[in-house]
């Protein structure tokens, strides 16, 4: 059983936060979730720098970005990730509130693994995000010797 | 002694080249000295001069005058030798001289030609004293009369009267040069003794080129005898004498036969010049030989340059009246222009304006959709013909002529309604144009009198006959018009900047619309996604959190806490479903379609799969028709028969049977589907309302949804070129129908 590796949530929004780790606490992922609220301080954390530069938790499963950032926003944050060649397998979804054809024709372009629109339902909403987790936490195998940290 | 007699074998075919200027003779009604300036050695000498004054042929010739002939010499020898003399003819004065025949009194003229002083002795006409003194009066009272008048036309015919008052000729007409250079006699004065010319015209070729020149640089002729016989002019070296200047120089023979052709012995003709070019000619004409003195001639001459300044004047008044008169056929069709809706049709309900802006007969108005035509003009296939031809060669803003058939070869098929022809393009974008079209100018010839009148006298000379010139010119002005006056030209000029003006001002306007309108859509799409995130997401936070606490506090919440819980959960739902339906419907309005052939069978089944999840302890009845495919947008497509079969399984939720069928028919080249229920159905007197945005028929409670569904229906269908209806009663079921076009021109 390979160690289980973080999933990183990158949300401003507070109350976005609560209910999102409401939901995955329900569905009762043993992965830690990391909080970060911009998408600065999501790079930060990747690349090991600045209030995170001595990190020892290993890179997440999944990146659970939210469209709408402060300072650096999501686009962006997926941008640099998918044009990192050493980040790129990492898989990212696209979580927002807007149905903006263009945020979703544009994520697709930069290489996002999925897109979800936060659902208004409750039930709907704790289904998405334990779908993802499950999925991207535990099912998803990631390619053979990814991640710097990667301690099977 | 080397005599010679120059300037014989002329060649009368070929006017043109005909060198009338030395001809080397000079009319016997005069004697003609030439000498050199310093010496005044006599270089030429006319062949009756010698004899005049009684001395042996060869007398004179290489002598100085001096010796040759003192008595001369002392009279007029301060005018030979004047530095300043005139290089045209100039009166010096009368003398008296004794000649053979005795004492008699000439007048005396000296002029400088390139290579001679020429003196010119013209025998005073007996018994009629013509002095200043009594040419007075008359011109004093022609210049009075002249400034009364009002018209070029009567400047004209007074200055026809006036000329053969003072000269005594049987006729006198004044004769116009147009822009070819041919002839329209535009006034006349005479008695019985000839016929009327007025109105006739003459081709250009009846005077020559050169002959134009002379007439310009020497305003006065005079032909006392058609029948004269030539003085040679004897000269000492080889050179000819040009006698461009000389008041006896011969004129030509084919002068002579012309003038003989018309039944004129006499004839005299006054140049009128406008600004140093050759305007038209007082022409005066008597049936028997007559000489006017060169006194009296002088007068002509004074009164035609004054005339030409009265002329001048009185044209330039007409030109400002004339512009003024356009100014306000302008200003009126400006007026009318401005009334409509469609500018153009200012112009087409007032077609007698459009005309009389360019003095034309006939107007079009044509581009590549429409060919409208008034007054006389070429028939339409011909119209659009020309405007073909104007498209492609002669995209220029303004294009006149008045030789279209010259321009164009096809229009001499109807040269008779268009010789003349202004156009104006009126669009760059759009090909069109406002036509303007004149006749053939011999079409429009006004008769002064009978053209067959002028009796043909000699059979020989037919070319010269005034009739046959009249078919000549007839001849040589085929496919012309009158003339655009620059007046005309600048009128049309002014409507076509003003049409423009107004295309541009209605397509700034259009511009600033679309303008608008782009910045609206900014505006909605800017709007629509902050309500996307904005709206959404406090409305899923109150649905998460009610949903939160009912799970975690559930115990601890009354009966009544719960239901209140649960009211918060559905109304947050509700709302938050309203804004996704919202936007779903504006995304509708912008989103490209992508249409594609649709399989419709395949989609409706996967629809009522998806709806029979929510229904399993339904009975539910579905009788599927023929579905044939079509040509939509799929994603659409499956939108609008999600929402039917929705509506149709939610509005029969009360029966215990539903019964619900698809099908389709075909009805004028669209494919009609529809979709029918047994289900609560509804009024028919709302039927109109039905697919509104918002509009619902039953009572939230009894069935949910957002009002939106059939609005986006109905918004998808017509994107698709197609349209919606419904039939239905109150409770007896309800048939949705929409109909989609063949066309695959889905927008």
């Amino acid at each position: 059983m390979p160690e289980l590796k973080p999933i990183l949530l990158v949300e401003d929004n507070p109350k976005d936060v609560e209910l999102t780790l409401a939901a995955l606490e329900q569905s009762q992922l043993a992965n830690e979730v990391i909080v970060v609220r911009d998408g600065a301080e999501a790079l930060d954390f990747l690349y090991r720098r600045g209030a995170h530069g001595s990190r020892n938790t290993a890179d997440p499963a999944v990146v659970l970005l939210d469209l709408k950032l402060p300072k650096v926003d999501g686009l962006e944050v997926l941008a640099q990730v998918k044009a990192d060649p050493g980040m790129r397998h990492m898989p990212v979804v696209m979580l927002t509130s807007s149905r903006e054809e263009s945020d979703l024709v544009r994520s697709y372009e930069l290489g996002v693994n999925a897109f979800v629109v936060k659902p208004v339902g409750f039930r709907e909403f704790f289904d998405a995000i334990q779908d993802l987790g499950v999925f991207w936490g535990i099912l998803n195998e990631p390619p053979p010797g990814n991640g710097r940290t990667s301690a099977r | 002694m080397n005599v010679r007699t120059t300037g014989q074998g002329i060649d009368l075919t070929a006017c043109d080249r005909e060198p009338i200027h030395i001809p080397g003779s000079i009319q016997p009604y005069g004697l003609l000295l030439a000498m050199s300036p310093e010496e005044r050695i006599l270089t030429y000498v006319s062949a009756n001069a010698a004899p005049a004054f009684g001395l042996d042929r060869g007398a004179l010739l290489g002598r100085p005058i001096r010796e040759a002939l003192p008595r001369l010499e002392a009279l007029l020898g301060p005018d030979l030798g004047r530095a300043d003399a005139p290089s045209g003819p100039g009166f010096a004065r009368t003398v008296s001289l004794d000649t053979a025949a005795g004492p008699r009194r000439f007048d005396a003229v000296v002029h400088r030609s390139e290579r001679a002083t020429i003196l010119e002795l013209e025998e005073c006409v007996p018994g009629e004293e013509a002095t200043l003194d009594t040419l007075y009066p008359g011109m004093r009272r022609f210049v009075e009369r002249l400034q009364a008048a009002a018209t070029t036309d009567d400047l004209c015919r007074l200055v026809a009267q006036d000329v053969r008052a003072i000269t005594g000729f049987d006729r006198v007409l004044v004769y116009r040069f147009d822009a070819q250079w041919n002839g329209n006699v535009v006034a006349e004065d005479r008695n019985d003794a000839l016929p009327s010319y007025l109105g006739l015209r003459f081709p250009a070729s009846d005077i020559p080129a050169q002959a134009r020149e002379l007439y310009r640089r020497n305003r006065l002729r005079i032909v006392p005898d058609a029948n004269y016989v030539p003085v040679p002019i004897e000269a000492l070296g080889p050179e000819p004498l040009d006698l461009s200047d000389a008041v006896l120089r011969s004129v030509s023979p084919v002068h002579l036969e012309y003038m003989r052709n018309m039944g004129t012995m006499a004839s005299m003709s006054v140049s009128i010049l406008r600004d140093g070019v050759l305007w038209g000619l007082i022409s005066c004409h008597n049936k028997e030989p007559r000489r006017v003195p060169l006194q009296v001639r002088n007068a002509c001459d004074f009164l035609a340059q004054i005339f030409s300044m009265q002329l001048d004047a009185r044209e330039r008044a007409a030109r400002a009246e004339d512009r003024m008169r356009l100014g306000s056929v302008q200003a009126r069709l400006l007026g009318y222009m401005a009334a409509e809706d469609v500018f153009i049709d200012g112009l087409v309900k007032h077609p007698g304006e459009l005309m009389e802006l360019a003095g034309a007969q006939g107007a079009a108005i044509v581009s590549d959709d429409y060919c409208l035509r008034f007054g006389r003009t070429p028939d339409e296939a011909q119209v659009k013909d020309l405007f073909a031809w104007l498209s492609r060669h002669h995209r220029e803003d303004v294009f006149v002529t008045d030789a279209l058939p010259a321009h164009h070869p096809a229009a001499a098929a109807y040269a008779a309604r268009a010789s003349g022809l202004v156009a104006i393009a009126i669009s760059k974008v759009h090909r069109s144009y406002v036509l303007w079209f004149r006749p053939e100018a011999v079409q429009t010839v006004e008769w002064g009198g009978d053209p067959r009148k002028p009796a043909r006298r000699e059979a020989g000379a037919e070319r010269l006959h005034p009739r046959n010139s009249f078919e000549v010119w007839k001849e040589t002005v085929r496919g012309r018009s009158e003339p655009w006056s620059p007046g005309e030209i600048d009128a049309v000029k002014e409507l076509r900047n003003a049409i423009v003006g107004i295309v541009l001002r209605r397509a700034e306007e259009l511009a600033s619309l679309a303008d608008e309108l782009r910045r609206s859509n900014r505006e909605l799409e800017a709007f629509s996604y902050s309500v996307s995130h904005d709206l959404r997401a406090p409305f899923r936070h109150i649905v998460g959190y009610a949903e939160l606490l009912k799970k975690q506090e559930m115990e601890r919440l009354s009966e009544r806490g719960r239901r209140y819980v649960d009211v918060i959960i559905e109304s947050a739902y509700t709302a938050g479903t309203l804004v996704d339906n919202l936007l779903n419907f504006s995304h509708m309005g912008r989103t490209a379609l992508k249409p594609r052939r649709v399989e419709t069978r395949t989609l409706v089944d996967e629809v009522r799969q998806r709806l029979a999840l929510d229904t399993a302890d339904r009975r539910i009845v579905w009788t599927i028709g023929d579905l044939p495919p079509v040509h939509a947008d799929p994603v659409m497509l499956r939108l609008v028969f999600e929402n039917l079969l929705s509506n149709a399984v939610k509005y029969t939720r009360p029966r215990e049977e539903a019964v619900i069928e698809i099908g389709s028919y075909r009805e004028d080249g669209s494919t009609v589907f529809f979709v029918r229920d047994n289900g609560v159905g509804f009024d028919m007197a709302y039927v109109g309302k039905l697919f509104g945005v918002f509009q619902r028929l039953h009572r939230m409670e009894d069935f949910e949804g957002t009002g939106i569904g059939l609005a986006n229906v109905r918004r998808i269908v017509e994107r698709h070129g197609g349209r919606t209806w419904a039939e239905g009663a109150v409770d007896r079921g309800a048939t949705f129908f929409f109909a989609l076009p063949d066309s695959e021109g889905a927008s």
